[in-house]
């Protein structure tokens, strides 16, 4: 071989050497670049750092004690602590996979406490899976209301009760109440099992009963009509059982998944109606004290039936079509109730029926089509059904107003109407990825909502919206959208709900101009013309991998543009910012800070016409109701701003920190306006303040690999001015003999000591 | 005879010899360099579910990392088939893809197209299954990884009024499919009433007289992760009923200052305003119920 062979043969073995080098370059840049060009969410950076201690065992178990300050019923609101006293703190979590293919899993929370719960499970790895728990929870509300009433569903009141026309002639009142509890506690038991039947089939199954029982609040009112109610708040018993059973199946095969589920559902409350002793004497002897009672209808039984089918369907790689689709049958047959409790009262015309026998049947319907047809192009064709149908036979009730006076006449029939509903959107999306790891979406969507017995018959929204997001470093992520949103709604019919209630003699006695329930230039906002403006963005950064900064900016405009009465526009902002720290393994933490505001404005027109109205009397027209001089406006603004920050810190191998604070500051204003010149009055209310300081902090001392000592400390500071609550005593107000409770001020401190033992 | 015999013999040893080389199912390797203690994280893995795929051991690795016998063989010169990082991340959708391989049904459904899945978020971005205690699956732990990216809703969690969810006994994913769902907000429940009537099944009546605006959507007047204004409403009474109420007389007069303790102490202001008599604002079945008072 000479020379000029030799260097050729070189060149060629350098060049396809060379070539080779490139090809595998070029394969390993195109990756690169692949992984570099894929969109990071960046707000999963920097989170706090998990320790050994929190994951790595197979059983711990933690017991100690636990004291509260004072009662109190803000900080103990949901947690257990809402009495004053020790309490045990009581956890355990226990795992074992190591009996072959068995495994079992417990775990219990909150022991010593009203919330406490636990689960048991116990399973054969991918074939067969046993859940049995329990779940407790504990709702408290404002203790420090007084009644003077007794009993629990058939409320009375002492012997030496004072009656009289307004509540301070209630001479008695101030030693006649008493404190009560306003505690809901929930318990709830359930069953689960999951199991793999073959390759392709698995079926599941859960069984549940749920006790509620306490005691809420309701107002309650004796009256003829609504210029003269006589009302009291009462101490509103519950006692409700829900039972719950669902059977699912589901097949999976290469292209096809389906989840079928049979669900049912029903809700016993023990307790039909409310009754209470009139503690007024404004009507005559039947309805005064101490004969008089009324009667409220508490929550019925009812149960619901269901079936649902969810599934997908893979056609290829870059198209599969998502459905997800239900029929509910609820339904109620709760035995009616009298007109009225108050058998003194003449009822001439039983009520129509047993018992309502009503069933609203609701049918779902929602499927998606996602399409890739570009490497860079995905698009998605939505389609939405919601269809409430309520079928209930329509009959007249010639009702009792307020246990306040014998049954009326027949042309004050009021009939029952049935609301139904047909709601569907269909839509379709696109989005295309760009440089710098953007990706620009654009979607459509036409909704379309047809009601049955309502002022609107149709309302149609044409949704558009654009997204955008980029991230053209690697620290740093934006993404930003706007929509805009078009309502139209049919003719607003006024006299619907006039005509949908009342009797065809009263109507016809009506002068037409009268046909009306609600103001006619009143629209419901939810089903009248709207224009929404929506704009936010969403701001990562990570200026070193220490750091984490986010900012959410959000803005919406709904601008009610056809209502002159009602909601006319509401306004919101939201900013917030967070940002977080991880110094080192040891060592994180974070901040954030938030601000809200809804504002909304409301406009109506006062029309009382000089005189009070028999809510069933023909009377003539009212001139106020056609003067825009009794117009009035609403501004009205809820503010909130939070901030919150968190530390971590494992200051030594065996020592720990943990350090939560949160404060709130909310502020909720109303601002009337009315029109110069009219005798309308209205003063803006006063802001409805709170201040919310919660100090969390804990320090772990592990004393040994499988030991540690916890130390927990709480300070709760809750204050608000609510008006509504603020200075109003039993019988502050002439009509309505409230509990005169006060305004949270809490400052409560909370200690807990507490040993975890650990096990491998 | 003697000579058959060491010819059988021989056949014998080729034979096994050949036949191990061709046919024995090797055990991957993966455990002789992860060693329990020395690579603890990673044996965290044999005390739960998935350490004992396809049988443990070494084959449990392989179920989820692929083969990775380049891995096998040149160790920390060749990546797994399919890491979770931190050293040699996979694409997501490879990772996402070997979690899917077994967890395509139940809540994993509809994760395709899902608003995660847009947002290419890992499962291990949530999910730590070499830990025996997996947080996501924690009802309390979970919405800190929640939290974590959707920050303005922790705020609306501590406002006065609100579900008991930053107290851990309710959790995001009572409510919400972070997997995703062809409902709005990824709800469980087939729309937002139904995920509401899950625990308030005494607001599912249906009643004699419905209050229409609570049969369609209980959202118009609560707002779900918390309120300024008690019991989750999105406004104050009076003003929250007077959005659609103006009837004659009491409904359509303003309710200013003027109703408060010194002046009139209206009871269409203090106390439960509208509700001090309409207290059943979710619908009566009381026969006496039309204006929601029985």
């Amino acid at each position: 071989m000479n020379s000029r062979i030799r260097l050729s043969c070189q060149l060629t073995t350098a060049g396809a050497l060379l070539l080779a080098a490139h090809g595998a370059l070029a394969q390993v840049a195109e990756q690169t670049d692949e992984a570099t060009n894929s969109y990071v969410p960046l707000a999963l950076e920097n989170r706090p750092v998990q320790n050994r201690w929190q994951s790595d065992y197979s059983g711990a178990v933690r017991l100690g004690l636990g004291y509260t300050s004072d009662d109190n019923y803000m900080f103990g609101q949901y947690n257990g602590l809402s009495e004053q006293g020790a309490t045990l703190i009581g956890d355990l979590q226990w795992q074992d996979f190591h009996s072959g293919d068995n495994y079992w899993q417990v775990s219990m929370s909150d022991l010593g406490l009203d919330t406490r719960e636990g689960e048991l499970t116990w399973g054969r790895t991918d074939r067969l899976r046993l859940t049995i728990g329990f779940d407790s929870q504990q709702q408290v509300r404002n203790d420090s209301g007084e009644t003077p009433f007794q009993g629990n569903h058939n409320q009375y009141l002492p012997d030496n009760w004072v009656s009289g026309q307004t509540t301070a002639d209630f001479a008695t009142l101030d030693s006649s109440l008493r404190n009560f509890d306003r505690v809901l506690d929930r318990d709830k038991l359930f069953l689960g099992v999951d199991a793999k039947l073959n390759d392709n089939w698995r079926i599941e199954s859960n069984l549940s009963y749920e006790q509620k029982e306490g005691h809420g609040d309701t107002g309650a009112g004796i009256y003829i009509n609504g210029a003269s109610a006589d009302a009291a708040l009462l101490r509103s018993p519950v006692d409700y059982g829900t039972t719950e059973f669902d059977l699912g199946l589901a097949y999976d095969d290469e292209r096809l998944h389906l989840n079928g589920q049979l669900a049912y559902s029903k809700f016993d409350n023990d307790d039909q109606l409310l009754v209470w002793q009139n503690p007024y004497n404004s009507y005559g002897a039947d309805v005064a004290y101490p004969n008089g009672t009324g009667g409220l209808g508490l929550a019925p039984d009812n149960e619901q039936t269901s079936g649902r089918l969810t599934g997908h369907y893979i056609f290829s790689p870059k198209a599969r079509l998502q459905f997800d689709g239900s029929y509910a049958v609820a339904s109620q047959d709760q035995s009616y109730e009298d007109y009225t409790v108050n058998q003194a009262l003449v009822v001439a015309v039983p009520v129509p029926g047993n018992d309502l026998s009503g069933e609203v049947a609701t049918s779902t319907g929602n499927i998606r089509l996602l399409l890739n047809p570009m490497p860079k192009l995905s698009t998605e064709v939505f389609y939405k059904l919601r269809d409430r149908d309520y079928d209930v036979d329509r009959d007249g009730y010639l009702y009792v107003r307020g246990d306040g006076g014998n049954q009326p006449n027949s042309p004050e029939t009021v009939y029952n109407t049935a609301h139904d509903l047909i709601s569907q959107t269909a839509g379709a999306e696109a989005s295309y990825r760009l440089p710098l790891r953007g990706k620009l979406g654009f979607e459509y969507a036409y909704e379309e909502v047809e009601r049955r017995n309502a002022a609107v018959e149709k309302t149609e929204e044409d949704r558009y919206t654009v997204k955008y997001r980029i991230q053209p470093w690697s620290n740093f992520s934006a993404r930003t959208h706007l929509q805009y949103a078009d309502r139209a709604a049919d003719t607003y019919e006024w006299a619907q709900s006039y005509y949908a209630l009342l009797d065809t003699q009263l109507i016809n006695a009506t002068p037409d101009t009268q046909r009306y329930i609600t103001h006619p230039e009143l629209m419901k906002y939810y089903m009248a013309n709207r224009e929404r403006w929506e704009t936010g963005a969403d701001l990562s950064y990570l200026p070193t991998e220490r750091w984490n900064l986010n900012l959410n900016l959000l803005w919406r405009d709904d601008d009610y543009d056809q209502s002159n009465l009602g909601l006319t526009e509401s306004e919101w902002y939201r900013a917030h910012f967070s940002v977080s720290y991880v110094a080192s393994d040891t060592l994180s933490g974070s901040v954030y800070t938030g601000y809200d505001s809804y504002e909304g404005d409301q406009s109506s027109r006062a029309f009382r016409g000089g005189q009070e109205k028999n809510a069933f009397a023909i009377y003539p027209p009212l001139p106020q109701a056609s003067d825009p001089q009794q117009d009035w406006d609403i501004n009205a603004t809820d503010t909130s701003i939070t901030l919150g920050a968190n530390l971590q810190w494992q200051f030594a191998p065996d020592l720990e920190l943990n350090l939560d604070y949160n404060y709130v500051d909310t502020q909720g204003e109303q601002n009337f306006t009315t029109q110069p010149g009219s005798s309308v009055v209205a003063s803006d209310l006063p802001d409805v303040n709170t201040k919310l300081h919660h100090v969390q902090v804990s320090g772990i001392w592990h004393m040994q690999d499988n030991l540690s000592l916890q130390l927990d400390y709480q300070f709760y500071s809750y204050k608000t001015d609510d008006w509504a609550w603020d200075g109003v005593q039993a019988d502050t107000i002439a009509n309505v003999l409230t509990f005169g409770q006060t305004n949270p001020n809490e400052d409560i401190h909370y200690v807990g000591a507490s040993a975890i033992y650990r096990w491998q | 005879m003697k000579g058959n015999s060491l010819k059988a013999l021989i056949i014998l040893c080729g034979w096994l010899l050949v036949g191990n080389g061709l046919w024995a199912q090797e055990e991957p390797g993966c455990l002789d360099c992860h060693k329990a203690g020395a690579d603890s994280p990673v044996h965290g893995i044999f005390k739960t579910a998935h350490g004992s795929l396809q049988g443990g051991g070494a084959a449990a690795c392989t179920t989820c990392h692929g083969a990775s016998e380049a891995h096998d063989r040149r160790g920390k010169k060749a990546p797994p088939d399919i890491s979770f990082g931190p050293l040699w991340p996979s694409d997501v959708e490879t990772r996402n893809a070997s979690c899917q391989g077994c967890h395509d049904n139940g809540d994993q459904l509809l994760w395709a197209g899902s608003a995660h899945q847009q947002e290419n978020l890992g499962c291990n971005d949530c999910h730590s299954s070499h830990q025996q205690q997996d947080l996501a699956r924690d009802e309390l732990d979970s919405q800190e990884l929640c939290l974590n990216c959707h920050t303005q809703v922790r705020a609306e969690l501590q406002l006065p009024s609100h579900h008991p969810i930053a107290e851990g006994k309710t959790a995001c994913v009572d409510c919400h499919n972070p997997h995703g769902g062809l409902g709005d907000a990824a709800l469980h429940q087939v729309t937002l009433n139904d995920n509401c009537f899950s625990c308030h099944q005494d607001k599912r009546g249906p009643f004699l007289w419905e209050h229409p605006p609570a049969a369609e959507d209980c959202s118009l007047c609560h707002r779900p992760h918390g309120s300024v204004n008690d019991r989750l409403l999105t406004a104050r009474g009076p003003a929250l009923c007077q959005q659609c109420h103006a009837a004659a007389f009491h409904p359509s007069v303003p309710y200013g200052s003027e109703g408060l303790p010194g002046g009139t102490a209206n009871q269409n202001v203090l106390g439960k305003n509208c509700l001090n008599c309409h207290s059943q604002t979710h619908g009566s079945n009381h026969p006496s119920g039309a204006r929601l008072t029985r």
